[in-house]
This record gives C-alpha cells, sequence and structure tokens, in this order.
C-alpha cells in the first residue's frame, strides 16, 4: 500500500477506545477465571487440579467463583451488545465485522501467499503457461484488509457463537432442576458434554490462535499494545489494515477537497488576498 | 489362784506348741500359708470372687494337699478351674488359645486372662476381663510376643477404632470388644469357618448389636448372595474394615462420602467378578465422568455417592419395585437432593458407557462428543497450519509484507 499524503506514518489512530478495551478487559478476566474454575471438571484426574483444589471447601468456592464470573461475563456482553447497538462508533464496528465472501477468499489468498507453493513450482519452470494466463495463481502478494481482517472476524464470531453455547449449556447445567423438568435425561447429559468440550475448543483457539495473532507472531511480539492504550499508527494502519488506510485517507482527501472547493474558504482565500 | 492362772498359762502354750509341731500332717489354714506369704496377697485373695465365696488356697492349689515339707516345690502346679468350672473347659480345649504348641508357647490358660490370687467377676470394674479393661488384657499378648499374620499393627488399629473410643472416651460398655467379635473362651482362628470372625459368620456377629443393619443387608442384593453361600459377595468388613471401623461421618473412614466409590469399585470395576457374576464394570469410571463423580474426588460432600443412589445395606437391583433406583422411585431418590426431581431424572443413563447404550437415543451423546473431538481436531490443526505457514513464511522466506 502506497503512503498517502494525507496520513502520516506517526500519526496515531484509537482502534480500541476505552469502552472497547474494558470489555475486553473484563472478557479476559471472567474467560480465564472460568478456564481455571471449570477446566479441573473435565480433567479431574490431573495432579495439577487435585493440587489446585485440594478440599471440598476450595470446590466449593470454585463453584462460587465460576458462576459468579459467567454472570459478569454475561453482564459484560449485555453491555457489548447494548453498546455495538446504540453506538454509531459500535454500530460502524459491527458492520466492518460482518463476514463477508472476501474473509473467506482472503483466508484462502493468504495461506497459499504464505505457503508460497505456486511461486516456488513458477520458479522451476514449471506450469509457466497457466502462471502466465493467470497470475493470481501465483499470490505474489498478501490479501488487503480493511478494518477486521478474517482472523479477527473469525475470533469474534467465535466468542459469539461460543458464549451462546456456553451460556445456554450452563444456565441449565446451574439449574438442573428446571432443565430436567424441561428434557430428559440424556439431553441434559448432552448440555454438559457440549458445555465441557465447547470450553476445550474455546480455550484452545485463545492459547493457539489468539494469542499467536496478537502476540508471538513476529509481526506483533513481544505483544501489540492495542489492548493496553488502544493507539495504533499510521504505519502500522498502513501495513495491517491497508483498506481502512485507503479509506480513511480517501475521507481525508474528499473533506480536503470539500474544503478547497466550499464557498467559505474561496472567501477566505479572497479575504486573505 | 496365781498359780493356776500360771499353770493354765503354761498348758496352753505347750499345747500350742505341740500343735505348731504337728502342724505339716494337718489341714492348712489361710492363717497357715501366711506364716510365709505376705499380707499382699491375702488382700488380693479376699478382695476376689473367690475369696467372698470362702474358697480356701488348697482349693485352687489342689497339688499342695497333703504336702508335709515347707517350704513347698518352688513352682506349684498351675490351678485346675476346671475342677468348679467344668462347664467352660470345653469351650476352650476348642478354642486357639489351648493350642498355641504350634506357635512355641504353652497355652493361654484362664489365670492370663482373669488373673490368679485377685480374679474378679466379669461385671467388676476391677476385673481384667470388665469391657472397658478387656483390650489391655488381650493386647497384653497381642502386642507383646505374639504375632498373628496380620501383624501387630493390624491389632493395634483397633486403638483408633470408634469402638474403641466409645468405651474408652463414654466408657460405653456395650460397645464391641475384643471378646464381642472374636468370642472368649471359644475363641477361634479366623481361617476356622466356624470362628465368629469367619466370613461365613461375621454377619451375625456384628448384628449381635447392629440387629437393624443385619435385617436390611440380609434383604439386599449382598445379602440374599451371601445366604447362597457366594463367597466373593461383600460381608460387613469388605466396606467397613476391621480393627480400624470409623464412622463413615469420619473423613478417613472407608466408607466417608468421597471414599465410598473407591471401596464399591474394588469388586463393580473388577474385571474377573464381572465377568462370573454378570455384573457391569467401569461403575467408577462412569461416575466419575459425572459431576457427581469429580466434585467428590476434589472432596465436595454434598454430592451423591454410591451409597446415596443405591442405598447402602440394603442395596436392591433396579429391577426390584422396593429399589431406590427403581425408575418408579427415582424421581424420589434424586428429589432429596434436587427438590421437585421429575421422572424425567428417570429418562437417561447414568452410568453411561460407549459400548451398552441399548437405547439409540442415550448414544446421541456420544455422537455430540465425537463430533465435538473432531471439530477440535478440525479447527485447531488449522490454526497450527496457518501459523506455520506464517511463521515459515516469515522466519524463513525473509520476505516481510508491505
Amino acid at each position: 500500500m502506497d503512503k498517502s499524503p494525507y496520513i502520516s506514518d506517526d500519526e496515531i489512530f484509537l482502534r480500541m477506545n476505552l469502552t472497547e478495551r474494558i470489555q475486553h478487559f473484563v472478557l479476559i478476566i471472567t474467560f480465564f477465571t472460568l478456564i481455571v474454575t471449570g477446566l479441573p471438571l473435565f480433567f479431574y484426574e490431573f495432579k495439577f487440579f487435585r493440587w489446585l483444589i485440594p478440599s471440598g471447601r476450595v470446590f466449593l468456592i470454585r463453584g462460587l467463583l465460576h458462576r459468579g464470573a459467567a454472570v459478569l461475563m454475561i453482564a459484560n456482553l449485555i453491555w457489548h451488545l447494548l453498546y455495538t447497538a446504540f453506538s454509531p462508533r459500535g454500530r460502524n464496528n459491527f458492520k466492518e465485522m460482518l463476514p463477508r465472501w472476501k474473509d473467506f477468499r482472503d483466508a484462502f489468498e493468504q495461506l497459499m501467499y504464505n505457503l508460497g507453493f505456486t511461486r516456488f513450482l513458477a520458479r522451476r519452470g514449471m506450469g509457466k503457461g497457466f502462471f502466465d494466463r493467470h497470475p493470481y495463481w501465483l499470490f505474489t502478494r498478501p490479501p488487503l484488509y480493511g478494518r477486521y481482517n478474517f482472523i479477527e472476524k473469525f475470533e469474534y464470531w467465535s466468542l459469539g457463537w461460543g458464549s451462546f453455547i456456553m451460556i445456554l449449556t450452563g444456565f441449565f447445567m446451574w439449574n438442573v432442576e428446571l432443565s430436567l423438568r424441561l428434557f430428559p435425561l440424556w439431553v441434559h447429559d448432552i448440555f454438559v458434554i457440549i458445555h465441557g468440550y465447547e470450553a476445550i475448543l474455546a480455550f484452545l483457539a485463545i492459547i493457539i490462535w489468539h494469542m499467536y495473532n496478537v502476540h508471538f507472531n513476529p509481526e506483533n511480539f513481544p505483544m501489540s499494545r492495542v489492548w493496553l492504550d488502544g493507539k495504533i499508527s499510521g504505519r502500522e494502519l498502513r501495513l495491517l489494515h491497508p483498506l481502512e488506510y485507503q479509506k480513511i485517507a480517501e475521507e481525508r482527501r474528499c473533506r480536503a477537497e470539500r474544503l478547497l472547493n466550499s464557498p467559505a474558504s474561496q472567501q477566505g482565500l479572497k479575504g486573505e488576498a | 489362784m496365781k498359780l493356776r492362772l500360771k499353770s493354765i498359762l503354761i498348758y496352753c502354750l505347750s499345747f500350742i506348741f505341740v500343735a505348731l509341731l504337728a502342724l505339716p500332717s494337718l489341714a492348712q489354714t489361710e492363717e497357715d500359708c501366711l506364716t510365709c506369704h505376705d499380707e499382699a496377697l491375702r488382700k488380693n485373695i479376699e478382695g476376689s470372687i473367690h475369696g467372698a465365696a470362702g474358697l480356701s488356697c488348697l482349693d485352687c492349689h489342689q497339688d499342695l494337699r497333703g504336702v508335709k515339707e515347707f517350704p513347698h516345690a518352688e513352682k506349684l502346679e498351675p490351678a485346675r478351674c476346671e475342677s468348679c468350672h467344668s462347664d467352660l473347659l470345653p469351650e476352650w480345649q476348642k478354642s486357639i488359645h489351648s493350642r498355641t504348641a504350634s506357635l512355641g508357647f504353652g497355652p493361654v490358660r484362664c489365670f492370663d486372662c482373669h488373673g490368679g490370687h485377685e480374679v474378679k467377676p466379669k461385671t467388676d470394674p476391677d476385673s481384667k476381663v470388665y469391657p472397658l479393661n478387656l483390650p489391655q488384657t488381650c493386647e497384653r499378648c497381642h502386642l507383646g510376643q505374639v504375632t498373628t499374620p496380620r501383624g501387630q499393627d493390624f491389632i493395634r488399629q483397633y486403638q483408633g477404632s470408634i469402638h474403641f473410643r466409645a468405651l474408652e472416651k463414654a466408657g460405653l460398655t456395650i460397645s464391641a470388644n475384643c471378646s464381642h467379635c472374636h468370642g472368649s473362651h471359644d475363641i477361634l482362628s479366623i481361617e476356622d469357618p466356624a470362628s465368629k470372625t469367619s466370613r461365613r459368620q461375621i454377619i451375625h456377629t456384628c448384628g449381635q448389636c447392629h440387629v437393624g443393619i443385619e435385617r436390611d443387608y440380609l434383604e439386599g442384593v449382598h445379602g440374599k448372595d451371601y445366604v447362597k453361600g457366594i463367597k466373593d459377595v461383600p460381608v460387613c468388613i469388605d466396606c467397613h474394615q476391621e480393627h480400624n471401623i470409623l464412622s463413615p461421618l469420619d473423613t478417613r473412614s472407608s466408607v466417608y462420602a468421597t471414599r465410598i466409590a473407591g471401596v464399591c469399585s474394588r469388586c463393580h470395576d473388577d474385571q474377573a467378578i464381572a465377568r462370573q457374576y454378570g455384573l457391569l464394570t467401569a461403575r467408577y469410571k462412569t461416575y466419575a465422568e459425572t459431576y457427581h463423580g469429580t466434585a467428590s474426588r476434589y472432596g465436595d460432600i454434598r454430592v451423591a455417592n454410591c451409597a446415596s443412589c443405591h442405598g447402602y445395606h440394603d442395596i436392591r437391583p433396579s429391577s426390584d419395585p422396593k429399589s431406590s433406583i427403581h425408575p418408579a422411585n427415582i424421581p424420589q431418590t434424586c428429589g432429596r437432593c434436587h427438590p421437585g426431581a421429575s421422572r424425567r431424572f428417570a429418562e437417561g443413563k447414568v452410568h453411561l458407557m460407549p459400548d451398552q447404550v441399548e437405547i439409540p437415543k442415550y448414544r446421541v451423546s456420544y455422537l455430540v462428543k465425537t463430533i465435538y473431538i473432531a471439530l477440535i481436531v478440525v479447527i485447531i490443526s488449522a490454526f497450527l497450519l496457518f501459523i506455520a505457514a506464517d511463521l515459515g513464511r516469515r522466519l524463513l522466506g525473509g520476505q516481510r509484507h508491505g
């Protein structure tokens, strides 16, 4: 992406505002509380968890913490939904977050670009005719991302779907008498199974996928600071979110032109003259 | 007058002198014995039941009868209690205490337990066989020179048991001491089928005091098999242990809420026993997988353990209409912890095993589990592939985009 004269590389943009950062922070706290207090039930044979929960009393506290964190997480989610629905910035974020066909293509192109297999073939002189006719399949450049790339969208919607599953099944596990008034035992068993495996999936996704993308990826290592101060530089915007960069640059260019051509600015120019 | 008195005195003294000379040939009295034996012995005998009954030394020391040479032999023959207590002799002769030769010492005799000269009735708090004192009496040998196959620690365990605690702390004389379970005069080796502590007899032995529990046990599935003579069926001691028997509320008890599953699964997770008697296995594993089992493993005592649902002494199969896990009774059984439990509690398996889900709908949960595992594998593999490709390009390709 070429540099735009309208955006300096040193300019600071607010990628996550305070509300979003607090929501993210509450999510971190509640998520890991839920993981730490929940995984022992799944991996009950692990010595570490026996050490973590040495007695029935601690186990009782575990349950209270788990449900407390769940309530807090749900409250956070409701706050996020209200924020998304009623604030202009939230609504805009939501629009940007909507999955599009481009995201699937991006994922494919990014992978092919990273693998570089077709470039390797072309260098070896294989399929020359095909690559000459269809240079797309060489994947010489990575896809261009907007405000949210396919990775971030996948994480966001996974979190949304996962929260829905966990809240639904967790609610019935919390209210087992109600659950068994509505459903037979074998259905309740399925709730328990889903709650456990969905948790494992979420935990692995965060540990592997999210941690790589925001911490261990050489691009960000040791970590992206967006979640702390919410700031992103013009340069980072240009490199990581080129389409957003382009969009902002375009807006500024239009505004500047409008300003130049508007009667007010004409008058100002006249006055100056 | 004075002279006459004097002559009477001389006469008397000479009579006593002659009598004393003739003493050995005459029947001895306690007074005679006391010329040599001290006052303490006399007090002992006077305080004993034999003293109260007016028995003299020679009634027990029959080998002294007719002895003329004094002092008599250093070692006398053991007292022959059976000359009066003849009814107890056959009992003792059958007992292991009369047949100790193979163990390398002489038989255990009456006075070893009851005491010698000071012997008291068993109702006397000072008696060596009074309930509160008996353990100490038995332990004199069984924590000392005698070793049994199970070792002395096994015997010492009794001191930690609820039976001994009741005896020692509360002075509850009806609490089980050695003789309640092992018998007294007729004490037999545990290997002897007639022994009160043999597997065949132990139910009735414990039932002497725990009458209601014996009745419940005999009505349950274990008791019914016990009556049939099946040797693998659990009896009292298999679940409750023996000398170290503790209250179920004691955290160290084998039947404490969080430990009982370990006891039941000794048989109910045993492949050999399961095959022989057609039992289901993996009872523990399938319990541990549930919330009840997991919480219990972490020490939560509020959750259901084996006994909460199946009962304990009168455990019945689910086919029995009186069983707590009969489908009709499940709402009531679960309802003890889950108020308002409906019949829906019965619509499903608690111990769910992948290979014995006879009703198709129960397989759904396994299907869900399989789908989730596949989903996790696929998604995480995709993540790892992306990460590997990304890292590979950045670190090996040396080509940074942008």
